[in-house]
């Protein structure tokens, strides 16, 4: 321990016989407190919310997958139009 | 309610059942716990009822995810709870307050000059203004810093207790320590040279 450690600890015990300060609640603390508090039926609601919450974003997460999965197979990038079509759609929009 | 006909178990059980008579009696049960940790870490410009309301609240909020069974005795994790907020609080100041020598009372001052002198004896001042001095030393400190020297120094915590009220490992808790006096030591340091720069 350094100097200054040594003089920064005798200062803190002396510090530390500073007396001490009410520590009883002041009138109406208790009171502010419970005011505070949010009511049995918002707890519930919150309660309830969160537990739906969790369970609808556990649900879309599993649609998200089956379809992921549905649609892994036409991944492959297929022609947009058989050739023949093609050829009759650019014959028609040529007249047009 | 006299202190050995208080049944804790059963006060909880009722609180969580909304009984207000309950949470009156713990919150009148806590308050002096939870002031002293206010106390010992609060912002400069918080106002320690908003703070011990703000405790009071997360605990009500929390307490049904208390376990007794868990090992963790009530009174630990109303500290922990109540360190953690002042933590949060302490991170939210935005500006540290400004040390100017000329704003000490003669008796800081003395203290400081004792802390940065090489030979001279401690003064004979309260220990009020010891502790004062130690406060403007500390809000110059980073949240945590302040945190984990306070609980050192002045509530006489032990490394593994600090552990267990911040959630920091002990290995953390020891290094935050020595760095914090070391940045404490340099806080003092440029005070003081800053005051000789004044007085020239």
């Amino acid at each position: 321990m350094n100097d200054f450690d040594k003089r920064w600890q005798t200062c803190a015990a002396r510090a530390r016989q500073a007396p001490a300060r009410s520590e009883s609640p002041p009138p109406g603390f208790a009171m502010r407190v419970l005011g505070r508090k949010p009511s049995a039926m918002e707890m519930a609601l919150e309660a309830l919310w969160e537990r739906l919450a969790m369970r609808w974003l556990a649900g879309v997460a599993a649609v998200l997958v089956v379809c992921a999965a549905l649609e892994l197979p036409n991944l492959r990038a297929a022609p947009l139009l058989k050739p023949g079509i093609e050829n009759t759609v650019t014959q028609l929009a040529w007249k047009l | 309610m006299a202190e050995a006909e208080f049944d804790l178990a059963r006060c909880l059980a009722s609180v969580l059942q909304h009984d207000e008579e309950a949470a009156r009696t713990l919150v009148d049960r806590l308050y002096p716990q939870v002031i002293r940790i206010v106390r010992g870490h609060l912002p400069r410009r918080a106002a320690e009822q908003d703070l011990a309301q703000e405790i009071f609240a997360k605990l009500f909020s929390k307490l049904q995810d208390y376990r007794p069974q868990q090992s963790v005795p009530f009174e630990n994790w109303v500290s922990r709870l109540a360190v953690r907020t002042c933590l949060d609080a302490l991170r939210a100041e935005k500006r540290r307050p400004e040390l100017r020598w000329g704003d000490l009372p003669e008796e800081q001052a003395a203290w400081l000059e004792f802390m940065l002198a090489d030979d001279s004896a401690p003064p004979d001042s309260d220990a009020a203004s010891a502790r004062e001095l130690l406060d403007r030393l500390l809000s110059q400190l980073k949240s945590e810093d302040r945190l984990v020297i306070t609980l050192l120094d002045l509530d006489q915590k032990s490394v593994k207790e600090i552990s267990q009220l911040t959630g920091w490992s002990i290995p953390l808790v020891k290094v935050r320590a020595f760095r914090a006096r070391r940045k404490l030591r340099k806080v003092a340091q440029v005070f003081r040279e800053r005051n000789v720069h004044e007085r020239l």
